[in-house]
């Protein structure tokens, strides 16, 4: 890197933006001390160390605005398998992330209208919609995304983003690394499992080469070491939602999921979940849960509506129920026992053909009742997602047997993970009103 | 000049059935034939069926998954395919997976479901695992039917089915010296959707005995795309404006023209055959790939235009649109896009646009 760019990286990366984002964060956390989020009959404050997310989600970003300054950038779907680029330093950008952001600032729709004027249909996927909008007008709530110097799709979540990344390859005219991890539909295969680890042998000269340096192995040990622990803490958080009342619910989840999934494999997201974890345990000693009055419990199907978070978190909390757990914030957690730092890529291999998205419909069924008895659960939400088929189909059957084999109550609810012209509020409120109502609340 | 008497689906798979085989339904759009007919069992495609009452399927999936999907579980679940004894589903995309899966886990049909997972490159990695992919669907059919066909059984029924591909890719090359509309040629090329390849060989000789030396003069040249034409009024309609479709990238059609495969085993030459197909979204191959094979067909056909004829939903088509048009107008092509789904009529809507896209490029 020459010295002009070094300079203005550090600048406003490491001088300018980090000054700037702590005192944001000074700010929110005296918020949080004042009582400055309100005093909610419905909901307990957030967890003061949201105030850190925000600047670790900040100092992601602005990283990522001056990436190409500092290093090569590679684009990388949320279920991919990245220590290898972690360790070769690639800056990662996970455009399904960004598709978040953008759904919880609400400025999605008129993202995906830049997509949709040049063509797209909006029967796609509205994260792949929202991330083509910003590729073709650069609108973005978080200044300026960086351009990829290589892109890695893993088609262990679906195979839109085989599709997607496509199509930013062609427009960016890059290199684009597939993972194909094959579907399983009851049980996984050796064949399987040694394609995947071969082609993960395969990426690693192609990314070397972009990247301009070798892999070296003890690196990669220690990123899927990293990866490992914050995995591993993630997953303790989750489990303390056991606990009744639920100390944060999955409204908090999904905002706080944000470092495990474009963040791991670093030290300081491994000190950031050890210090939630922290808290949730000050709460749950002092038997504060995330809804105040909880009397019902329930476990969420499938993506969150980014841009009705807080909308349904008071609704259901309003009547005493709590999310307390979701098929898609243990993801991120389920496959911890499978990483092994000290054979990184055959147990990435295994690791990264198993989330939830690349199983049978039948096993997540099953991943879903053993969640019901662990957290102790009286009914599921499947947000029956319109433009993410993988997660939603099989969803009808899901429900049914939930309701005539288990006994567990079941709603299927219609919405968009990101499009907001798919959610039609007065139906959701009637449709969840009528749910409470059979939870007999 | 007529096309030659083709044999009726249900007629063929009755008559297979009494000759002591299997039959297959086989969802959209890679599979292995000729593994299949090395057990004796006959492979017959479900693009669908149009036109159904797709209520049944309604009970198991959204209604943003696509038609062919819909339709396919709905024809299922009311009889439809009582007559197959096995069911096979394509790994070809999110909701064929979605179908498989449910299939498996929920629908539980009486005839035994088998997934393919088919890899989305043509790395030697992909066509290694293809080949262990394939051998694993040997063993299946194995326990299915009881015959173990060896690596020379196998062999022959490959060279049957590459003659048969080679025969169809000569229709395809020939198609405008022949007399035949566009609604009869398709119907004649879509035969290899069920037929066994030796009745197909013998209709496509017979269709190419009638070629003539110089093209047939039936219109406007247009380049069709997408995943299949239905309802097929849409070729009649095509013909009674005025245009002829000179050239094809359907996924039931011109994407399925599989060369020969060049390795001695069995398994990887059926891989090879499969990956290394004209290029298709669903198998991962890159748009520049795609706009490279567009190009190329409009060369050698002669077409004045591109008409991407798509089914609603359906993501690996609706993904690379955009591109692929831009592509086209940037080496002055002209390209509609028509999206349809399987249950209803060709809208008037889309004959208008139809019409005067043809009138646009004539």
């Amino acid at each position: 890197m020459s010295i002009g760019p070094a300079l203005r990286y550090h600048w406003n990366v490491n001088l300018l933006g980090r000054a700037g984002l702590r005192w944001v964060r000074w700010q929110a956390e005296r918020r949080v001390k004042r009582g400055a989020h309100g005093k909610s009959h419905i909901l307990t404050p957030p967890l003061k160390i949201s105030a850190r997310t925000k600047e670790l989600i900040g100092r992601h970003y602005l990283k990522g605005r001056y990436a190409n300054l500092r290093g090569k950038v590679a684009w990388v779907t949320s279920g991919a398998p990245i220590e290898f680029l972690k360790a070769l330093d690639f800056y990662l950008l996970y455009p399904e992330n960004h598709g978040a952001v953008c759904g919880t600032t609400r400025t999605a729709v008129d993202i995906c209208a830049q997509a949709e004027n040049a063509g797209y249909s909006r029967d796609i996927c509205s994260y792949a919609r929202t991330d083509l909008g910003t590729m073709l007008s650069c609108q973005t709530p978080v200044g300026k995304l960086p351009k990829p110097d290589l892109l890695l799709t893993c088609t262990n979540i679906c195979q839109t983003v085989l599709h997607w990344y496509r199509v930013l390859a062609h427009h960016f005219d890059v290199p684009l690394i597939l993972i194909d991890t094959p579907f399983v539909y009851t049980e996984t295969t050796d064949h399987s499992v040694a394609y995947v680890k071969r082609q993960l042998e395969e990426a690693i000269p192609i990314a070397e080469e972009v990247a301009g340096q070798s892999l070296d192995e003890r690196k990669l040990k220690e990123v899927t070491r990293l990866s490992k622990l914050a995995s591993e803490l993630w997953l303790e958080l989750l489990g303390r939602c056991r606990h009744r009342p639920a100390p944060i619910s999955v409204f908090d989840q999904f905002i706080q999921m944000a470092p495990i999934v474009e963040m791991r494999g670093d030290n300081f997201t491994v000190d950031f979940y050890a210090a939630m974890l922290k808290e949730v345990d000050e709460r749950i000693a002092q038997v504060i849960g995330a809804v105040k009055n909880e009397r019902k419990r329930l476990l969420w199907d499938n993506l969150p509506v980014w841009y009705r978070l807080r909308y349904l978190a008071e609704f259901l909390g309003r009547h005493g129920v709590v999310i307390a757990a979701s098929t898609y914030t243990n993801a991120w957690a389920e496959l911890t026992p499978k990483m092994d730092p000290e054979r990184p890529l055959e147990s990435m291999a295994r690791t990264y053909m198993y989330p939830i998205l690349n199983r049978g419909t039948g096993d997540k069924l099953a991943t879903m009742r053993q969640m019901i008895d662990d957290y102790r659960l009286d009914g599921v939400i499947l947000h029956s997602d319109r433009s993410c088929k993988p997660y939603s189909v099989g969803q009808m059957d899901q429900r049914d047997r939930l309701i005539r084999d288990f006994g567990v109550p079941a709603l299927l609810l219609e919405a968009d993970h990101n499009d907001s012209r798919s959610f039609s509020k007065e139906q959701v409120a009637n449709r969840l009103d009528a749910f409470i109502e059979m939870l007999e609340v | 000049m007529t096309i030659p008497a083709i044999p009726r689906r249900i007629d063929v798979i009755r008559t297979f059935k009494e000759q002591g085989g299997y039959v297959a339904a086989v969802l959209p759009i890679h599979y292995p034939r000729s593994l299949l007919r090395a057990f004796n069992i006959l492979p017959v495609e479900v693009w669908g069926p149009p036109g159904i009452k797709a209520r049944d399927g309604a009970k198991h999936l959204q209604p943003y998954v696509c038609s062919i999907v819909h339709n396919a579980l709905s024809f299922l679940q009311s009889g439809g395919l009582d007559i197959t004894d096995i069911l096979i589903v394509p790994h070809t995309c999110d909701s064929l997976q979605g179908l498989g899966s449910i299939l498996l886990d929920f629908v539980s049909p009486k005839q035994p479901v088998i997934p393919i997972y088919l890899p989305r490159g043509k790395r030697e990695s992909d066509v290694d695992f293809f080949a262990n992919e394939l051998r694993s669907i040997y063993r299946q059919l194995e326990a299915i039917t009881g015959h173990s066909p060896t690596d020379a059984d196998l062999l022959q029924s490959i060279y049957r089915e590459e003659a048969a591909d080679k025969l169809l890719s000569e229709l395809h090359r020939c198609r405008r010296n022949l007399p035949f509309s566009n609604l009869a040629f398709y119907r004649l090329l879509r035969n290899r959707e069920h037929l066994p390849a030796e009745t197909f060989m013998e209709l496509a000789q017979k269709a190419l005995a009638q070629k003539v030396d110089t093209t047939q003069d039936g219109g406007i040249p247009i380049l069709l795309s997408g995943i299949v034409p239905e309802p097929m009024s849409l070729l009649g309609a095509i013909s009674q404006m005025g245009g002829v479709v000179a050239a094809d990238d359907l996924a039931c059609c011109g994407r399925r023209l599989y060369p020969p495969g060049q390795s001695d085993d069995p398994f990887r030459r059926i891989a090879e055959r499969i990956l290394y197909a004209p290029p298709d979204p669903t198998r991962g191959n890159s748009i520049k790939e795609r706009l490279e094979h567009l190009l190329q067909l409009v060369e050698t056909s002669g077409a004045k235009g591109v008409i991407f004829y798509e089914v609603k939903f359906c993501e690996p088509e609706l993904f690379d649109l955009p591109q692929l048009r831009q592509g086209l107008q940037e080496a002055g092509l002209p390209s509609l896009t028509i999206e349809m789904d399987l249950n209803d009529p060709l809208s008037h809507q889309a004959l208008t646009r139809l019409e005067a896209f043809l009138e646009m490029i004539q």
